[in-house]
């Protein structure tokens, strides 16, 4: 019972399980297929793995709200390198994805080196890098070369491809995280920076990596998603930044830092978008979604406060 | 007012912070309550004003008893307390500080800054205080700040004024005005609290003296009654331990400083054998904490550093291999508060010492039960959070941390500051057996009688700079005051 409360993986990963149980049982048609299943995954695959990078972001004690923009701007750098310069798509993958570890760079340099405030820094970097997503696109790309849209279109085992990439993504971070040295000082990082320096922790060259890997996860996003729609619109990722700090704050991390796992940043991604898939088949409006979500989010941590309290006396 | 305790008591899992303590605060007397750190001082302050909830006790203010919730019923009762650390908003003037949320308003509601500046103007120069109630308080020094604090608390007239420590950082000249202060109360018949472990003052301000020992009572005295030595008696309960020094060898020089600069201090000349014990003493803001930190972390400007004979030029902490520092600020510091005790034992060895770069949990674990018997952390398990263990025994941990990654140099800034007799002892132990076993230790401390026990040999310090150096066999108390003074 302590472990449960105390844990957030537990008690999310048990209040999904209830939550599927309870939708099978009432919508017994609809919910528990693995079309329904496959299409969940689908639609979460991009936040997942931008929510993997903000997890250890937010682990570190920082956070970076440019990644909605970074996603966009991944798929459109890719896109107008194969549509107007016909340059071959491994090539121009590779340049996106650069791309956006440079964005992570910047970032990373002025907010650990320079102490500039991440909220400040990513918010500047938010519009700058759509601001680029929009002049490279234009209205968007389509027809876009047939092995670049193969990335995110085709399939294995019945399922598309960016769930395996997303699930690829989720295991190595969550092993990295649990058992590499240099992932577990991230955690020294977020619980007391100045300790951690003390201790012997380069803190400020960690956090820039952390943002650097961050941004290469939404640009490694962005190009799925750009390839799985066949195209690159600079609107991609719009919202996505504050959709995946609520998934990886659901699984567990604190603004406050030093806390969260890397698998809850799946299980949060997970329940967000099983309550929208439920709420689409029981026919709820677009509009309450946003509503329900925020509702869920504040309850959650509310609750959470009230039981740590009660647990703590 | 008269304020009466009576049989209060207050448990901590683990421990009686408070046990059984009675004591009364007359009318116009300055009533010193002392012990070492950890005899429960601050707790019983706590009580007082509603911070913490007696488990079993009375507190009565002239004759009626009272049951704070909280300090608010303790202020509106009359009694204003001074807390040993500050709580002023950096960003305000002083004014506005000291009329915090009670503000002079306009006929419309919108805060009066003229009538605001004009009242605090007032209020300093009836305590004779020299501030301008325009200055921010982030431009003052420290030891300003502490004025600020304790003019605040005048501000609301109180009946019983309770200092926590207040001279902690106070320079000479913001001690006379203190005094002042103190005597004007005093001659208004409010009485005042102190709480103090400083010597020199008590016997200078106290009309009687309370002393407290591991949460007892040791008794109530008139100051006149007590000399420096009676004093020290009943907080430690026994004479100082002898030294356990002898015999142990001296090896070769490890560090050695010469004129090094940066800031907080300048021309600091200093050598460290291994095997040996070094001291730094000093004055509170003389610059010894400003030094040990440049020692461990290479945060100097100008002059040579030498570790192991090679000349050190460290542009951050993880450069400082092979040494190890536990810092003076525990919480701000030191501690990873929200993780487990294993992770708090962990931390340098996963910075710096760790083999190899996959973390294994069962060699972790080994590692953290190492160091935790051998300092002996009483925690109910590893896996406890940090923040829920007494002062005492987070500092074993941060030693302990320190010693996982096998350091050659261990720098402490006060290795016992706010930690219980038991765990002190533990920790002198664990120091001599690590010099005997030839590592270098560096220890700062403010009382000069843990010095004196610990040390081999003891740097006075002065002003930032290095004064001289002492014999801690042969040398006093009053040799070392007359050196740092």
């Amino acid at each position: 019972m302590k472990k449960l409360l105390e844990e957030r993986m537990y008690s999310l990963g048990l209040l999904l399980l209830l939550i599927c149980i309870a939708a099978a049982l009432l919508f017994p048609d609809t919910f528990p297929s693995f079309a329904n299943f496959r299409q969940i995954l689908l639609n979460l695959s991009t936040d997942t793995i931008v929510a993997v990078g903000m997890m250890l972001l937010l682990v570190a004690g920082v956070f970076d709200l440019s990644v909605g923009s970074v996603v966009a701007f991944a798929g459109c750098l890719s896109a107008w390198l194969m549509y107007f310069l016909q340059v071959p798509v491994p090539l121009a993958v590779a340049a996106g994805l650069g791309a956006s570890l440079c964005l992570g760079a910047v970032n990373g340099y002025l907010v650990a080196y320079h102490q500039i405030n991440p909220m400040i820094q990513t918010l500047a970097m938010m519009g700058i890098v759509r601001g680029l997503a929009l002049m490279l696109s234009g209205a968007g790309i389509q027809d876009l070369p047939y092995w670049f849209n193969a990335i995110g279109q085709s399939q294995l085992l019945g399922v598309q491809m960016p769930v395996w990439y997303m699930l690829l993504v989720v295991v190595v971070f969550s092993f990295l995280a649990q058992y590499s040295v240099f992932f577990r000082r991230y955690y020294y990082i977020g619980s007391n920076e100045q300790a951690a320096a003390l201790s012997g922790i380069r803190v400020r060259q960690m956090k820039m990596t952390a943002f650097v890997l961050s941004a290469g996860l939404a640009g490694l996003a962005g190009i799925l998603l750009a390839s799985r729609l066949g195209a690159a619109l600079p609107t991609l990722g719009r919202g996505l930044e504050l959709r995946v700090i609520t998934a990886a704050i659901l699984g567990g991390a604190s603004l406050s830092g030093g806390t969260g796992k890397i698998p809850g940043a799946l299980l949060g991604a997970l329940f967000m978008g099983i309550v929208a898939n439920l709420m689409v088949i029981a026919r709820i409006s677009g509009y309450w979604q946003e509503i329900i979500l925020g509702i869920i989010l504040i309850a959650t941590l509310w609750l959470d406060k009230s039981f740590q309290q009660r647990y703590a006396s | 007012m008269r304020l009466e305790i009576e049989h209060i008591t207050r448990h901590f899992p683990g421990v009686r912070a408070v046990d059984d303590v009675s004591l009364s605060v007359e009318p116009g007397e300055v009533h010193a309550v002392c012990g070492e750190n950890g005899a429960g001082k601050s707790t019983l302050m706590h009580l007082l004003v509603g911070n913490l909830r007696p488990d079993a006790g009375r507190i009565r203010c002239d004759g009626q008893e009272v049951h704070f919730h909280g300090p608010e019923d303790a202020f509106r009762a009359g009694i204003a307390i001074v807390y040993q650390h500050l709580s002023l908003a950096e960003g305000l003037s002083v004014a506005e500080n000291i009329f915090v949320n009670r503000q002079p308003r306009s006929r419309f509601g919108w805060v009066d800054y003229r009538a605001l500046y004009r009242q605090a103007g007032v209020l300093l120069d009836a305590w004779q205080v020299d501030l301008s109630p325009r200055t921010q308080v982030a431009r003052l020094p420290a030891a300003q700040k502490q004025i600020v604090e304790i003019v605040k608390a005048l501000a609301h007239t109180p009946r019983l004024l309770i200092l926590d420590e207040p001279t902690a950082s106070l320079t000479e000249r913001e001690t006379q005005t203190l005094y002042g202060i103190i005597a004007r109360l005093n001659a208004q018949g409010v009485p005042v609290l102190y709480i103090s472990h400083r010597l020199a003052e008590i016997f200078r301000l106290a009309d009687r003296i309370t002393v407290l020992k591991d949460g007892k009572s040791q008794g109530t005295y008139a100051a006149a009654a007590l000399d420096r030595p009676a004093l020290i008696r009943l907080m430690t309960g026994r004479e100082l331990p002898a030294s356990q020094r002898d015999g142990r060898p001296r090896g070769e020089v490890l560090l050695e400083a010469a004129d090094l600069r940066g800031k907080g201090f300048e021309g600091v000349d200093l050598r460290l054998h291994r095997g040996e014990i070094l001291g730094l003493a000093g004055l509170s803001g003389a610059g010894r904490s400003e030094i040990a930190r440049a020692l461990a972390t290479g945060s100097f400007t100008a002059g040579e550093l030498r570790f192991r004979g090679r000349p050190l030029r460290m542009a951050h902490p993880a450069d400082a291999r092979g040494i190890a520092y536990v810092p003076e600020d525990r919480k701000q510091l030191g501690i990873f508060p929200g993780m487990s005790v294993q992770d708090n034992l962990l931390a340098s060895s996963l910075a710096t010492a760790w083999p190899g770069r996959w973390y294994r949990p069962a060699r972790a674990a080994q590692m953290a039960r190492e160091g935790q018997e051998r300092f002996r952390i009483a925690t109910p398990s590893l896996a406890q959070r940090a923040e829920r263990l007494s002062g005492g025994n987070q500092q074993k941990v941060l030693l302990a941390r320190c010693l996982l990654a096998a350091p050659e140099l261990l720098i402490v800034d006060e290795p016992t500051h706010g930690v219980d007799v038991g765990a002190k002892h533990d920790i002198y132990r664990l120091l001599h057996a690590l010099a005997g076993e030839g590592m270098a230790i560096l220890v700062v401390s403010s009382e000069l009688p843990e010095l004196l026990s610990l040390c081999d040999r003891i740097v006075a310090v002065r002003a930032g700079r290095t004064v001289g150096m002492l014999d801690a066999a042969s040398a006093s108390e009053a040799q070392i005051l007359a050196m740092i003074l």
